[in-house]
């Protein structure tokens, strides 16, 4: 089973400190989300994981470090970041997004299957597409690259909730498929009632790490933790 | 009237060239996201080569290689200093470090090839082709033209048809989105480099006999080559590819007329302003009102 495996992951940006120390992993199958409030570090730990930015620590991917790696060999050793914002081609049709981005063993029909919405508008421009198109895209390139983890970061952000809840329920198909999951989330209670594992930041350390349901059912002590009242490693 | 359909003819050589130049540059721009100073100065850099080898002895059949592959080699020097030290930097940073390296390659190019002293440039191609109008059109003139054209062909087609192609346009849109889907952009960015310096090597040796043979001047064939880029917005192979080739026959034309023909060398400028304000005017109206 594939598996992701942090170790003491410490990111920087200008010298100051943003993640400091963290441990997270992440199963095949499963969804390990990670909720904080703005600034509480959670982009800036995708982006070490993947290679965006320099950080110290260990990125064990199968059991093997690929900390040293730039982010292109860590996308071609299956690990994939989507990143916020949308990141689509814009001035490539929908299907050339795709298709540059296939994996030998992978197709098309795969990434329509889980996005029906974007059969319609394969032909057209990606810059064209709306949000929660835009988004379904990025998602679908991520998928037909074959990863074994999927990095994504707030893909909620700016969408109408019933484009989130479709997109929350492609990224638990995603899981359901095997594939090991990190969803980086600003709308939590969407992004607990998918996931398997929770880790809630707070000023660049963990101050949660355990099961989404006991969060679901403590929608207290979430706040707490995001507001850093009460703050403890489960 | 003959006379002017004469030079405007022979000014299609050198058209050629500001066309496959221009188009180079495009292609630098469109998928490396760099305004190329050193486009000419590559080019330069390996027809010298060829033309050290023939100077020396060696057959044609050697030397253009071998110049083609060091205008690639120095290309792809250009290409790993910009991709390790400038990867990130803004498109203005990209083309001020073009600027500098320029300058540095005119300055060792001219110290490695005596100076403005001139050099015997072999012809590549020799003798007419056909006459169209009375006036003769020269082998090397149709070469350069067919060169641009099917450079300018063959890359539309390269990055509309093939993977390399729509990774190539997928790096130019988002370089790290890119590199975050598993494109070796790296790797990419580098052929690019590679290809401009290869065409523009080949392309300044067919034209450098018809120029003045020394390295400072074949160098600052970038201006006419950035002037055809222009025209293309930096984004049309073709606008770009009719710029240069519109370029070299005005300039053949003013060559034709005592009046103008000292001047001729200004008219790169001239055709960088007009597209710049023309470029300018959406903006100049919106202040006006």
């Amino acid at each position: 089973m594939t598996s992701l495996d942090i170790k003491g992951l410490v990111v920087n940006r200008s010298g100051i400190p943003i993640v400091r120390g963290i441990d997270l992993s992440a199963r095949g199958g499963e969804i390990s989300v990670v909720l904080g409030s703005n600034g509480a570090g959670k982009t800036t730990t995708l982006e070490g994981i993947s290679g965006i930015i320099p950080a110290a620590g260990e990125v064990l991917l199968d059991g093997e470090n690929i900390a040293g790696a730039n982010a292109g060999t860590r996308a071609r050793r299956g690990l994939r970041h989507v990143e916020q914002g949308r990141t689509v081609f814009a001035e490539m049709t929908v299907e050339e997004n795709l298709a540059v981005a296939l994996h030998p063993s992978a197709n098309l029909d795969e990434a329509y299957a889980l996005f029906p919405e974007l059969v319609q508008r394969r032909g057209v421009n990606a810059g064209m597409l709306s949000g929660g198109e835009q988004q379904m895209l990025v998602i679908a390139r991520a998928l037909v690259g074959r990863p074994k983890v999927v990095l994504i970061d707030e893909m909620s952000s700016g969408l109408a909730p019933v484009i989130v809840s479709r997109l929350m329920s492609a990224v638990r198909t995603l899981a359901d498929d095997g594939m090991a999951v990190v969803l980086v989330e600003q709308f939590a209670t969407l992004a607990l009632a998918i996931g398997n594992r929770a880790y809630v930041l707070r000023r660049g350390e963990i101050v949660y790490d355990g099961g989404c349901q006991a969060l679901v059912r403590d929608p207290a002590r979430l706040h707490a933790l995001y507001l850093g009242e009460a703050g403890q490693a489960a | 009237m003959n006379s002017l359909l004469a030079s405007a003819v022979a000014g299609l050589s050198a058209g050629g060239a500001y066309a496959i130049l221009g188009v180079c540059a495009v292609f630098t721009y469109r998928l490396v996201a760099v305004v190329n100073f050193t486009g000419a100065a590559i080019g330069a850099a390996g027809t010298f080569v060829m033309v050290t080898l023939y100077e020396s002895g060696y057959p044609l059949a050697i030397g253009v290689p071998a110049g083609i592959a060091a205008g690639a080699l120095v290309a792809t020097w250009i290409g790993i200093v910009m991709t390790t030290w400038f990867a990130g930097a803004s498109a203005s940073t990209k083309a001020a470090v073009t600027a500098a390296l320029l300058v540095g390659i005119i300055a060792v190019g001219l110290r490695l090839t005596g100076g403005q002293h001139p050099h015997s440039f072999p012809e590549l191609v020799t003798g007419s082709a056909f006459r169209f109008a009375g006036v003769e059109v020269t082998r090397a003139s149709l070469l350069t033209l067919a060169i641009a054209v099917v450079f300018t062909l063959v890359t539309e087609q390269f990055l509309a048809r093939t993977r390399t192609g729509l990774q190539l346009r997928a790096l130019s849109l988002r370089p790290m989105a890119a590199e975050l889907i598993g494109i070796r952009v790296r790797l990419l960015a580098l052929c690019v480099w590679a290809v401009v310096g290869a065409v523009t090597s080949f392309a300044l040796m067919v034209i450098a006999p018809l120029r003045s043979p020394d390295f400072m001047s074949l160098s600052l064939l970038v201006v006419p080559a950035l002037a055809a880029a222009l025209i293309g917005a930096f984004t049309s192979f073709r606008a770009a590819l009719i710029g240069g080739l519109m370029i070299g026959i005005i300039e053949g034309v003013a060559s034709g007329l005592d009046t103008f023909s000292q001047y001729r060398g200004a008219i790169p400028f001239l055709v960088i302003l007009a597209v710049l304000l023309w470029s300018q005017r959406g903006a100049r109206w919106d202040e006006a009102r």
